[in-house]
């Protein structure tokens, strides 16, 4: 993730609002001065907010996660990104260009260029092959046709589709067109790609088998993406950053280990509490202090102990433990202990509470 | 009495309107009339030229691809049993004016259809009228035509054109308003220009629409072209007018046959050629 946070800001929202309706205008004047709720402003103004004071970045190679419960404003949300939907009040940057200042051919540059989308719907053209399917965005722009085809061709073959180029969208099966809308929307070879819930009409094997090709395929070809879903274990196996809606406001921003280890409300603590730990808890998250280590323990031997990374996870960690007699694994990073994992942190690991040292309760990732 | 003072001045009145009109719009109206029959006229002529059974042939060709081979076999013979009995000229002619009447009332319905599509508020201000020309009975057509055009199949084909036109104007207006949302949606994500969203996006889907619309104004068209028989448009429709004045029952019956047929015929093609689109939409 270091890495990640000095990665150029592909697309930054500042302060988004969409409030829908007839007195919409009206509706956005009066939450600005008044700070009205969601629930005051349906009753004043009979306008429903879509989305209220969205903030978020997502940075070059990056996959950004959104997740929320159906009606949290998601598909409201990653539409204002394309200008698909036009914000209330906020602004979207792309590439550090304000989409509200593009002019129409601009605008319909930066979407075939620059941004793609995949939708739940798939929305297949059914009157065209696959192959043509694939091709359409590469048409709009107006790519000649031989062209365009070889490139539809070769994104196919990355989905796994290169033997059914011929075929009609209702010969596959739903997964296959989900491949298919995810073809198309990389053979146009856009830097960031918009996904709306892609996975959520699939079932649960062909499901993950996606999810986890998707997420390499995207690392693959250095793209970044914005994931729509209301499943937090897929935001988790997908996404490097999640950010969590509710109501339209996002509520929290963060990789999926800062998220499960520290929510940032009861709302998600009740979400995270089903999620196994097992893969998610790493041993920087549990560990404690050497020093904190020594003052429960005194005199252990530090230099006895096995050893591990400090992103080794619970799994890993359990496998560790099971092997060594004196239960407390020593994380080393480069070259020295950076802090100790007893059994003790690993259950509290499992149980997806923070590491607390037996009688200083520190180590509280911040 | 009072009524009728009413009545005759109303009738004055609309005559020496008429004739004003036909005075002033003379020329306008000889054009339009010039143009009708040469269309009809060019279209008779080249229905004429290949002898019936070359033309029963050709149907059956155009059956077997399009329906099958039963359907192919029966609207052969069925169509050599109008030539069998004698009508073939008739029916040729009724034909080409159902052809180019449709043809002209195409021509003006599907750009007025795409274009009521895109504006609903045009649809619906053209609405009332579509359901005014479809509630009133056909041969109202006739009159204000026979004043202007005279008696002849300009008279005829102009009322066909107008009996003709709102079921492909309403059906090609709602195939282009039914393009379903997730393909607009689409097509904007792309960064589609609006042409490539028209022809790319919503013509596709608006084809079975449209297809059933025109098989609609033909049959529409069918049947106006049969009672303008009255206003002198020839083929069927005068062969049934004058036998039925004559009391010669039997040819009218004959020429009925005729129509049956030719209307089954159109309408199974037509119908099959909108089916075969849609199976390649499925
Ligand atoms: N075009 C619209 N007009 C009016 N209200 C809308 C419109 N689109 C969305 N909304 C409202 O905005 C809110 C957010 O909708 P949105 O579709 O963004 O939710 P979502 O998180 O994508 O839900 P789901 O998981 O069901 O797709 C909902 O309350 C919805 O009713
Ligand atoms: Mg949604």
């Amino acid at each position: 993730m270091a890495q990640n946070e000095t990665a150029e800001v592909l697309i930054d929202c500042q302060s988004l609002w969409k409030i829908f309706g007839d007195r919409s205008g009206a509706a956005m004047a009066a939450v600005a001065e008044r700070g009205l709720t969601k629930t005051q402003v349906l009753q004043e103004f009979d306008c429903v907010v879509g989305v209220a004071a969205a903030n978020l970045q997502v940075r070059r190679g990056e996959i950004f996660c959104i997740m929320g419960l159906s009606g949290s404003g998601k598909s409201t949300l990653i539409r204002m990104l394309n200008r698909l939907i036009a914000p209330s009040a906020g602004r979207v940057l792309v590439k550090d260009r304000d989409l509200a200042a593009l002019s129409a051919t601009e605008l319909r540059q930066m979407r075939a260029r620059h941004i793609g989308m995949v939708f739940q719907s798939v929305a297949l053209l059914p009157h065209r092959t696959v192959l043509e399917n694939a091709a359409f965005g590469l048409e709009v722009q107006g790519l000649p046709k031989p062209e365009r085809l070889r490139t539809a061709e070769a994104a196919l073959r990355k989905v796994g589709l290169g033997d059914w180029m011929q075929r009609y969208p209702s010969e596959l099966s739903g997964g296959m067109q989900q491949r298919v809308g995810l073809a198309r929307a990389i053979a146009a070879d856009p830097e960031i790609i918009l996904m709306d819930e892609p996975f959520s009409a699939l079932d649960p094997l062909i499901r993950r088998q996606l999810q986890d090709e998707f997420r390499q395929l995207t690392k693959d070809l250095g793209k970044s993406a914005v994931f729509i879903t209301h499943d937090l274990e897929e935001a988790i196996r997908i996404g490097d950053r999640i950010a969590i809606m509710k109501d339209g406001a996002i509520i929290q921003v963060g990789t999926a280990e800062e998220i499960v280890l520290d929510p940032a409300d009861g709302y998600v603590a009740d979400f995270v509490a089903g999620i196994s730990r097992l893969h998610l808890v790493k041993a920087h998250s549990v560990m404690v202090p050497v020093a904190d280590f020594l003052k429960s323990f005194p005199g252990r031997d530090i230099a006895g102990l096995l050893t591990t990374g400090p992103e080794a996870d619970i799994d890993a960690l359990i496998g560790l433990t099971m092997h060594s007699d004196d239960g407390a694994i020593a994380v080393v990073a480069d070259g020295s202990v950076v802090g100790v994992v007893t059994t003790r942190n690993l259950l509290l690991g499992v149980k997806g509470t923070p590491a607390v040292a037996p009688d200083t309760g520190i180590a509280r990732r911040a | 009495m009072d009524s009728s003072i009413i009545v005759t001045t109303f009738d004055t009145a609309t005559d020496s309107a008429l004739g004003w009109i036909s005075d002033h719009g003379g020329a306008l109206f000889d054009l339009i009339s010039a143009v009708l029959e040469g269309f009809y006229g060019a279209l008779l002529w080249g229905l004429s030229q290949p002898p019936d059974y070359v033309l029963a042939l050709l149907v059956a060709l155009l059956g077997w691809r399009l329906i099958g081979v039963r359907f192919a076999l029966l609207a052969a013979a069925a169509l050599l049993f109008c030539a069998v009995m004698g009508l073939w000229p008739e029916t040729m002619s009724t034909l080409a004016l159902v052809i180019s009447a449709t043809i002209l009332a195409l021509l003006v319905a599907l750009p007025t259809g795409v274009v009521a599509g895109y504006l609903p508020r045009l649809d619906a201000a053209i609405g009332p009228a579509l359901d005014l020309v479809q509630t009133l009975p056909p041969y109202i057509y006739l009159l204000p035509a026979i004043a202007l055009l005279g008696y002849g199949p300009a008279t005829a084909l102009a009322a066909t054109v107008i009996v003709a036109m709102p079921p492909a104007i309403r059906l090609t207006a709602l195939g282009i308003r039914m393009t379903p949302p997730e393909y607009i949606e689409l097509g904007h994500a792309c960064g589609i220009t609006p042409l490539q969203m028209f022809f790319k996006v919503r013509l596709p889907f608006a084809v079975p629409s449209i297809m059933a619309g025109i098989n609609q104004s033909l049959m529409m068209a069918f049947g106006m072209v049969v009672i303008a028989g009255i206003v002198g448009s020839g083929g069927l429709g005068a062969t049934i007018y004058d036998s039925i004045r004559t009391l010669d029952i039997a040819k009218s019956i004959d020429a009925a046959i005729a129509i049956v047929v030719l209307t089954m015929v159109l309408d199974r093609l037509t119908q099959s050629a909108s089916r075969a689109r849609r199976e390649d939409n499925p």
